[in-house]
């Protein structure tokens, strides 16, 4: 009876769609090729949106883009410069996450671990956004990379770009706890922070 | 550029202020984001001539503790959690009467006694572990109502947040340290108001009329059976003062009664020649003083032509044997007649019915029985009650041990199918002869699911009379279940007599807060402190080389060494 459940259901949704076109003028005027190439089109909107939705975490890398090359900045080496801008994005993420949750609730009498570790992952929040402007200001300001390590400098941009999503899918996902995902968080910042510390030293010879 | 920067200037510096503002509103949010928030009972508070008993306080802000003491502990900030299965009433009697100091006591009830628990009461060895929770109820009652407790005392239902707690706490006591600010452990907070006194509180008294059957040509007035029950208790928690018991099962049983007797009298045929007055008075534990301002209210004919009144008072709980309390000596030719109506009918339903004298005082100002009252005016009454003793002040009123669990709905039936057979050979002259009226299975039997409902009903309402308003929803009730019953129904509204002040605060929010301590917080900004000098030296030493570390805590170098 399940299949007779599913055909009733299937009527009721995709029914009306042929009794309008059959029951209006449409089909007096065969106007069904239009109608196949508007479907056409929605698949191809439905698919670009799909990808900015997973894309979305690289307006971060735009906005980091922006900050490094576009602002004037005073005459600042470029080794200050990634630090400075990673340090006010960095401060300004967590002015706008956590300051809010903090003023409302920590001053209440319930006493929970959640903002010493929230406290924690603003300090891996902050490595990870300076190794991001780090790598970010290899890619864009410097001009003479080694060929070898140009791969690699776009790969780890591209994990830290992507590491909000990373961190959301091992929270909701996986299922993981609060402390666990910031454990986790502090080692990775770590382990970007050294690998981009390398390659940027790595970068700095040829110059130097 | 000039114009443009004045105006973001002006964008800034609005922004500021939103932002200040909003700081400003959040912080005035009430922080109530406890982990357990739990429904308590207060302690009753109340003067008696002016002498204060109950406790004395409502609102609470203290650390939580258990039994047992750490001796010598200070516990004027601590609130005792005390389950009922540990409270010890000798250990409790002298803390207190020593005026021992307490931040506050929070006394655990066990849950199958709740309103809300849907256990029935069973037969067996239950029944045992039962009657001993209900004595040992007593006796706590017994004590925190007639002491003086400066500070606030609460009940509360056991379920397993509060379970939890409690194990936490015992578990950090037993490490030897109490739960102070710096220790950590959890908080309870009662934010209340301060009690206040309740002005004028008012008791009503509830009468319904059955009319007779005049016969014509009859010009005196017929005589009059009145049937009484008084529906207010008093108790250790007034929020929880039920009264089951006493006197819930005497109100079920007048309105069973006034139930059938409307079905008698409906019919001219069989209406007796006898007015029925039922009345539900209150003010019963405060010495019957509502049951005293109805007499008042009586006119001569009426009172006089009372034969006689029956008195319901605690008819509940008993297995087989029933007392019925009588004021005038047992010689006297009418409460000879009401006896033996009674032992008739007792018989034929196979129940032992004593008879107990108490001559009234007049000196004294206690009036124990219901009867006494209308003794006191020239009324003939009797009580009829599972009690064998009189009880002493504010004593069996309905408290804290008397909820659905300790009442069962047969013995309310066969006390009503007693006084309906007694009564109904006494109207219609069928003394001696053995017929039964209100037959099993008959038109007339009564009802069981009638009284099971009513009975849950009483079960579920407190009824403290100071806090019951005027025109509370169960007067309104009773008077309306009395007039579907009689003819006519009048309710008088008295203020309780002046001995007697109460102060408000019933039933309040526990909220339980688990806390950290100050030394935890200390040992954090130590930790953090350190953790913050530590990645400043990191930095400097990996981004200005160590000299310049060692540079920021040295004095500049002397004027001799750079000379030299």
């Amino acid at each position: 009876m399940t299949v007779f459940h599913f055909f009733n259901c299937a009527i009721l949704t995709f029914g009306p769609h042929a009794v309008y076109y059959s029951a209006t003028p449409l089909s007096e005027y065969d106007t069904i090729g239009t109608s196949v190439k508007a479907a056409t089109v929605y698949l191809g909107t439905a698919l670009v949106k799909e990808l900015l939705k997973a894309l979305i975490g690289f307006i971060d890398v735009a906005g980091l883009y922006f900050a490094l090359t576009q602002l004037t900045h005073r005459n600042i080496s470029q080794n200050h410069k990634f630090q400075a801008v990673g340090l006010g994005w960095a401060f300004a993420d967590s002015v706008l996450h956590r300051l809010a949750p903090l003023w409302v609730r920590a001053r209440g009498l319930e006493f929970t671990w959640e903002y010493i570790l929230q406290g924690l992952e603003a300090n891996a929040n902050l490595v990870l956004t300076i190794s991001l402007a780090a790598l970010g200001s290899l890619m864009w300001l410097r001009k003479n990379k080694p060929r070898a390590l140009v791969p690699i400098i776009y790969a780890c941009a591209g994990i830290l770009a992507t590491m909000p999503s990373i961190t959301s899918y091992l929270r909701r996902g996986l299922g993981w706890h609060l402390p666990k995902v910031v454990g986790f968080e502090l080692f990775a910042s770590l382990m970007m922070a050294f690998i981009s510390w390398q390659l940027f030293s790595a970068c700095q010879k040829p110059s130097a | 550029m000039a114009g443009s920067k004045g105006r973001e200037g002006e964008m800034l510096e609005s922004i500021y202020s939103v932002l200040a503002l909003v700081f400003i509103l959040v912080a005035c949010v009430e922080l109530g984001d406890a982990a357990t928030v739990v429904d308590v009972y207060r302690l009753i508070q109340y003067d008696l001539a002016g002498v204060p008993f109950g406790s004395r306080l409502a609102s609470l802000n203290h650390h939580a503790g258990s039994l047992p003491f750490a001796p010598g502990a200070d516990l004027s900030r601590t609130v005792v959690i005390i389950p009922f299965r540990e409270v010890n009433i000798t250990f409790l009697r002298d803390y207190i009467m020593q005026r021992q100091p307490l931040g506050g006591l929070l006394l655990l009830l066990p849950q199958n006694i709740s309103s809300e628990s849907r256990e029935e009461a069973e037969e067996g060895d239950r029944n045992n572990g039962k009657e001993l929770i209900r004595s040992e109820l007593a006796e706590l009652e017994k004590l925190l109502v007639h002491v003086n407790i400066p500070y606030p005392v609460y009940f509360a239902f056991e379920d397993d947040k509060i379970t939890a707690v409690l194990a936490d706490v015992k578990t950090n006591d037993a490490t030897g340290q109490p739960a102070t600010a710096t220790t950590g452990g959890y908080k309870l907070v009662v934010s209340t108001p301060e009690p206040k006194k309740l002005a004028s509180p008012t008791i009503t008294n509830i009468q319904g009329w059955l009319p007779g059957l005049k016969a014509d040509g009859d010009v005196n007035q017929l005589p009059t059976i009145a049937i009484v029950a008084s529906y207010d208790t008093f108790g250790a928690a007034p929020a929880l003062s039920v009264g089951s018991d006493s006197n819930g099962s005497g109100v079920v049983a007048l309105l069973e009664i006034a139930r059938l007797f409307s079905l008698l009298y409906s019919n001219p045929k069989t209406r007796g020649r006898y007015n029925l007055l039922f009345g539900l008075t209150s003010g019963g534990p405060y010495n019957y003083n509502g049951t005293f301002k109805w007499l008042q209210s009586f006119d001569q004919r009426l009172r006089e032509s009372i034969d006689y009144a029956i008195c319901l008072n605690s008819i509940g709980s008993w297995d087989d044997e029933l007392w019925i309390h009588v004021s005038k000596p047992p010689e006297n030719a009418y409460i000879k007649q009401v006896f033996e109506s009674f032992s008739s009918v007792a018989e034929e339903l196979g129940v032992k019915i004593g008879l107990k004298h108490k001559k009234i005082n007049v000196s004294n100002p206690r009036v124990a029985w219901e009867h006494e009252q209308f003794s006191k005016s020239r009324v003939t009454a009797v009580t009829l009650s599972e009690l064998s003793v009189a009880p002493e002040l504010l004593e069996s009123t309905g408290g804290l041990s008397d909820s659905r669990h300790f009442v069962n709905g047969i013995a309310v039936s066969r006390s009503v199918k007693l006084v309906a057979e007694s009564l109904a050979r006494h109207i219609y002259g069928h003394q001696g002869k053995n017929i039964q009226i209100f037959a099993d299975g008959s038109s007339l039997a009564v009802n069981p699911f009638y009284i099971q409902s009513w009975l849950d009903l009483m079960s579920q309402t407190p009824r403290v009379a100071p806090f019951l308003p005027k025109n509370d929803p169960f007067i309104l009730a009773l008077k309306k279940e009395l007039a579907d019953h009689t003819a006519e129904v009048n309710v008088q509204h008295e203020a309780l007599d002046g001995i007697f002040t109460f102060y408000d605060l019933t039933k309040a929010s526990l909220n339980i807060y688990q806390v950290a301590s100050v030394t935890f917080d200390l040992l954090l900004l130590l930790v953090l402190g350190s953790y913050l000098i530590i990645l400043f030296s990191f930095l400097v030493i990996t981004t200005r080389g160590l000299d310049d570390l060692i540079s920021l805590f040295r004095r500049p170098p002397s004027r001799k060494v750079k000379m030299a």
